[in-house]
């Protein structure tokens, strides 16, 4: 079951009334689908936030629609169902910790005061950010800011949950913590869009991608099956004697028969294992190569 | 209405935490004072003069905050960037300028209340009687302020903050000068100045119909009928501009 879907988007933005018009996303169709991770790819321009922002309806596209949960608008009633986390971390930064997240949660939710009180306990627990529950956001740092717009995004229990870049700009240990946060979000049976230049913690945590190429879609479908179609290479690794060595072979068929050879020689068979590419390798060599050799550049 | 009373509260909770009402009471304090020792210059004059330093301050304040606060109570949630999180909670864009309106009404209403009690404390000392005069008038500061506030928000949701301050404090004085206007397009022999003061007499407030402060100072008489139809002529005019900026603000792209 898809969440949302999103057929033939196109959006055009103007930088002056006088300005070219420039189209930022072109006929692009894809899919949420329920109960998994969809990672959201893209070069720099490429056009993932607009997409984001269309989906969230902060921006008007010029034509295509959108589906929600089976519905054609984004009501309240639907809004409900989502939690959204922007790409810089842009929040009130006169409140505290608590009160931001009452903040939310009042407009969100129709908790009662102590019900929404006990959850923001909750929150602040699970995102370890409980011992700043007091103080105001300005003096929080970049990665506190991004664990509690994290905790925002949850505040009403959302279906779906799209966070635009949510790693960027931190240090290993707190992309380590809201990846983890990430992953248990998904195990609770939440679905989760987010968008990310980081894609090694993108092929991590991601089953899904929709990856993006100048506006238009590029790939939509399981992690997995970009990486094993490019991977027709397995490794052995084995000993000979005292001697490591290595052989490259092209399919299962050749894994068996190597590996009787091997063993009918008394070789000890060390590792079998299959020589993947990983996502990054995947991304420069298709997404981005491609655009570098048309003279444009994605630094 | 709760998403509107909860974007309101946080409005009033952020201009407060801003500390610019600080600043205004000092500047209030500072006019009312300043009002007593010119008032000594002359013992029967004290009062007018008391009344009068004390209503402008009234209302110098209410207008800056409508103006100044008012130009930069959505252009800063832009800039900030944090609409993008309001925007996509389950509330409408009406009901976000509602709420921001709501909010900042509470502050001018606050400020108002408070220097009121302030200028009727100088009152009673200056054993002024307080008449339901004194009230009408800060009522009438609070309608302009509410016209002024409903243009400042109509201009934000498409302009600078510095061209948003720009343009309504044109109006704001262009909306006392209607009256003239209008007086010196009739006795005009041009032609084209007595268009364009028309123009002005209809296509602009008339700020000069909530101003009842010499009312205060003169004890003239108050009509109810005259304060009626004032309030429907303010609303009339907020709920104009209010339409105005949800016809901007309705498809405008947060990109």
């Amino acid at each position: 079951m898809n969440l949302v879907e999103v057929h033939n988007l196109t959006k055009s933005f103007k930088r002056h009334f006088w300005s070219e018009t420039k189209k930022v996303i072109d006929e692009l169709s894809f899919d949420i689908p329920s109960g998994v991770i969809t990672g959201f790819l893209g070069a720099n321009g490429a056009g993932k936030t607009t997409t984001m922002k269309c989906v969230l309806g902060l921006i008007f596209p010029d034509s295509g629609d959108i589906t929600y949960f089976g519905k054609k608008s984004l009501t309240t009633e639907i809004k409900k169902k989502i939690g959204f986390l922007p790409e810089q971390p842009y929040f009130y930064s006169y409140l505290t910790g608590v009160e931001f997240l009452k903040f939310y949660g009042e407009i969100s939710t129709k908790l009662t005061r102590r019900d929404l009180l006990l959850r923001i306990d909750y929150l602040l627990k699970k995102v370890d950010l409980y011992h700043a529950k007091d103080k105001a956001l300005r003096q929080y740092s970049k990665g506190m800011l991004q664990k509690i717009g994290f905790a925002q995004a949850l505040i009403h229990e959302p279906e779906l949950l799209i966070l635009d870049e949510p790693l960027s700009g931190l240090d290993p240990d707190g992309r380590h913590y809201l990846n983890e946060l990430i992953k248990e979000t998904a195990k609770e049976g939440r679905s989760v869009f987010f968008s990310s230049h980081l894609l090694h913690d993108t092929e991590k945590l991601c089953e899904n991608l929709v990856i993006l190429k100048d506006g238009r879609l590029f790939y939509q479908g399981p992690t997995r099956n970009i990486l094993d179609n490019l991977n027709a290479k397995y490794r052995i690794s084995f000993l000979r004697g005292h001697q490591q060595e290595t052989i490259f072979v092209n399919n299962q068929d050749e894994i068996q028969s190597h590996l009787k050879d091997l063993l009918s020689q008394d070789c000890i068979i060390e590792e079998v294992e299959q020589d993947r590419i990983t996502l990054e390798e995947y991304f420069v060599k298709n997404v981005l190569e491609k655009k570098n050799e048309a003279g444009l550049d994605h630094s | 209405m709760k998403p509107v009373w909860i974007i309101a509260k946080n409005t009033y909770r952020e201009i407060i935490r801003d500390r610019i009402i600080y600043a205004l009471f000092v500047f209030a304090i500072i006019m009312v004072g300043a009002a007593l020792a010119l008032g000594q210059l002359s013992f029967s004059e004290q009062a007018r003069i008391s009344a009068n330093f004390g209503m402008a301050a009234i209302h110098i304040s209410a207008i800056i905050i409508a103006i100044f606060v008012g130009s930069s109570l959505v252009s800063k949630e832009i800039d900030k960037k944090t609409i993008l999180s309001i925007l996509t909670r389950p509330l409408s864009r009406l009901q976000f300028l509602l709420g921001k309106s709501l909010g900042l009404i509470l502050i001018i209403l606050t400020v108002i209340v408070g220097l009121s009690f302030i200028q009727a404390f100088v009152f009673w000392g200056l054993k002024v009687p307080i008449t339901p005069a004194f009230f009408v008038s800060i009522y009438g500061i609070l309608l302009e302020s509410l016209v002024l506030l409903g243009i400042a928000l109509m201009f934000s949701t498409f302009s600078s903050s510095f061209l948003v301050v720009s343009f309504t404090i044109g109006i704001f004085l262009i909306g006392h000068w209607v009256e003239n206007l209008n007086f010196l397009a009739k006795k005009s022999s041009s032609e084209l100045f007595s268009i364009f003061a028309k123009l002005s007499v209809y296509g602009f407030p008339n700020l000069e119909k909530f101003n009842w402060r010499d009312v205060v100072l003169y004890n003239d008489d108050l009509r109810l009928d005259e304060i009626v139809m004032s309030t429907l002529y303010g609303l009339g005019w907020w709920i104009l501009f209010l339409f105005l900026t949800m016809m901007f603000f309705r498809k405008k792209d947060f990109a």
